[in-house]
């Protein structure tokens, strides 16, 4: 992004790092290279005994099995848990799973059963995009692989917390099962989110803008956890690029 | 673990659910109260497994950690290909996971079984091999031509590695097999 001193990737990983609370679980899906990133940040900087379950790693992976991992999750072990939605609606449903009708989708993603379990175990879930358009922020998601809200008597420890793009930060509101728009990335403003976002968020024009990342928070993004990434294998080649190659950050 | 159907906190609202006859909605029966998806027990009737080594009595080294146990045990018929056969295999000599023989019924000596896939420890994915299945996974008839070239016109294993693994890897195996 053009007058950013940081890539978008950057960005989320820094405000996901935010998230993560000292002492909690926190965990991330599978080919989550931003998310696995932002752990790592937060461990090195307020959250020294955060437990990381980095799930395809495995310097960051404490099991042997996934019966493990599963039933951690339903036992509300887990408080942070980060996932990605191809599309993701005003109700905080996500989909991971396929594009059209579901008989006869026009295209078809990993989907999986880990999200639609974590989402309703986990005790908050950010969901995050790198895409922030009409077509990946929309007012119904085609297929819903896991639903921002329920009925109060179904069995859920957490949901839905935040959705996270390279241009907003939204909160859900757990009573009135929405998004609410809590704030812009500058230099993005209220009028751009709304006008890229295709459900209705209301009057934006008094947003706040999100705290940019601080020289502290980009300087070990690029450096011990870029070095951290790259010599555990995990998402090496990722970090490599995508950490090592943005502009060095004034001291 | 031979229970009938399990209790999930999750999946509550998706599509996935409306689609999927094997998982219902249900009160728990403790506190007549708190509604949660109940899955029915997957029996599959074989497990198919490739692993590093197996001994003849189908107690198996499994090279990486899985949850091969686990749908070995559910599974009434399992099945394992195995790029060596030894001796024996102990718990304790085992990586990553193991698999006593009492739940493995066949065992087969399959080098390269894995392939075009990889065998922890043993090989890495085909990466050439992998572009060209996706390729031809695009539509039906250039799959159906690819199962015919890679599976159906091939009359054994043998002729498999001869004719699909990369010469580096397969030379590899001689000089293990020395």
């Amino acid at each position: 992004m053009p007058g950013r001193a940081y890539s978008d990737a950057e960005l989320l990983a820094v405000l996901m790092s935010r998230e993560v609370r000292d002492g909690e679980v926190s965990a991330c899906g599978a080919l989550s290279m931003i998310p696995a990133a932002g752990l790592l940040l937060a461990k090195a900087l307020h959250a020294p005994d955060a437990e990381l379950i980095i799930l395809g790693s495995s310097a960051y992976m404490p099991f042997q099995t996934s019966r493990q991992f599963h039933y951690l999750c339903q036992r509300g072990e887990l408080g942070l848990f980060f996932v990605s939605g191809v599309q993701i609606d005003q109700y905080a449903n996500y989909n991971l799973h396929l594009l059209g009708d579901a008989d006869r989708p026009s295209v078809r993603f990993p989907g999986g059963y880990g999200g639609g379990m974590i989402y309703y175990a986990a005790r908050r879930t950010i969901v995050f995009r790198t895409e922030h358009t009409r077509r990946s922020l929309v007012e119904k998601v085609d297929f819903i692989s896991a639903a921002g809200a329920t009925p109060p008597d179904i069995l859920r420890h957490g949901g839905p917390s935040k959705v996270l793009t390279p241009m907003a930060t939204f909160r859900f509101d757990k009573d009135a099962g929405r998004l609410k728009l809590e704030s812009v990335h500058p230099p993005y403003t209220g009028g751009e989110v709304a006008a890229n976002t295709g459900f209705d968020l209301g009057d934006v024009a008094r947003v706040r803008e999100a705290p940019e990342p601080t020289t502290e928070e980009l300087r070990l993004l690029r450096g011990g956890v870029r070095t951290a990434m790259i010599e555990t294998g995990t998402y090496a080649d990722w970090a490599r690029k995508t950490l090592g190659e943005a502009p060095a950050v004034p001291a | 673990m031979g229970v009938p159907y399990v209790p999930v906190v999750g999946l509550v609202g998706s599509s996935l659910l409306k689609r999927r006859d094997d998982m219902k909605i249900c009160v728990d029966p403790f506190d007549g109260k708190t509604r949660s998806v109940v899955a029915k027990a997957l029996r599959p009737d074989v497990a198919l497994f490739h692993v590093q080594a197996a001994d003849p009595e189908g107690n198996v080294s499994a090279g990486y950690p899985s949850d091969n146990v686990l749908l070995a045990e559910a599974s009434r018929t399992v099945i394992v290909t195995a790029e060596r056969i030894v001796e024996r295999v102990r718990e304790r000599d085992a990586m990553g996971s193991f698999l006593p023989g009492i739940h493995v019924d066949v065992v087969v000596h399959a080098p390269f079984g894995a392939h075009p896939a990889g065998c922890p420890g043993e090989y890495g994915p085909d990466p050439v091999h992998m572009a060209g299945y996706v390729r031809s996974s695009r539509d039906d008839a250039s799959f159906a031509e690819y199962l015919k070239r890679v599976v159906f016109d091939v009359p054994n294993h043998e002729a498999y590695i001869e004719r699909f693994v990369p010469k580096a890897l397969a030379g590899r195996l001689q000089v293990a097999g020395d």
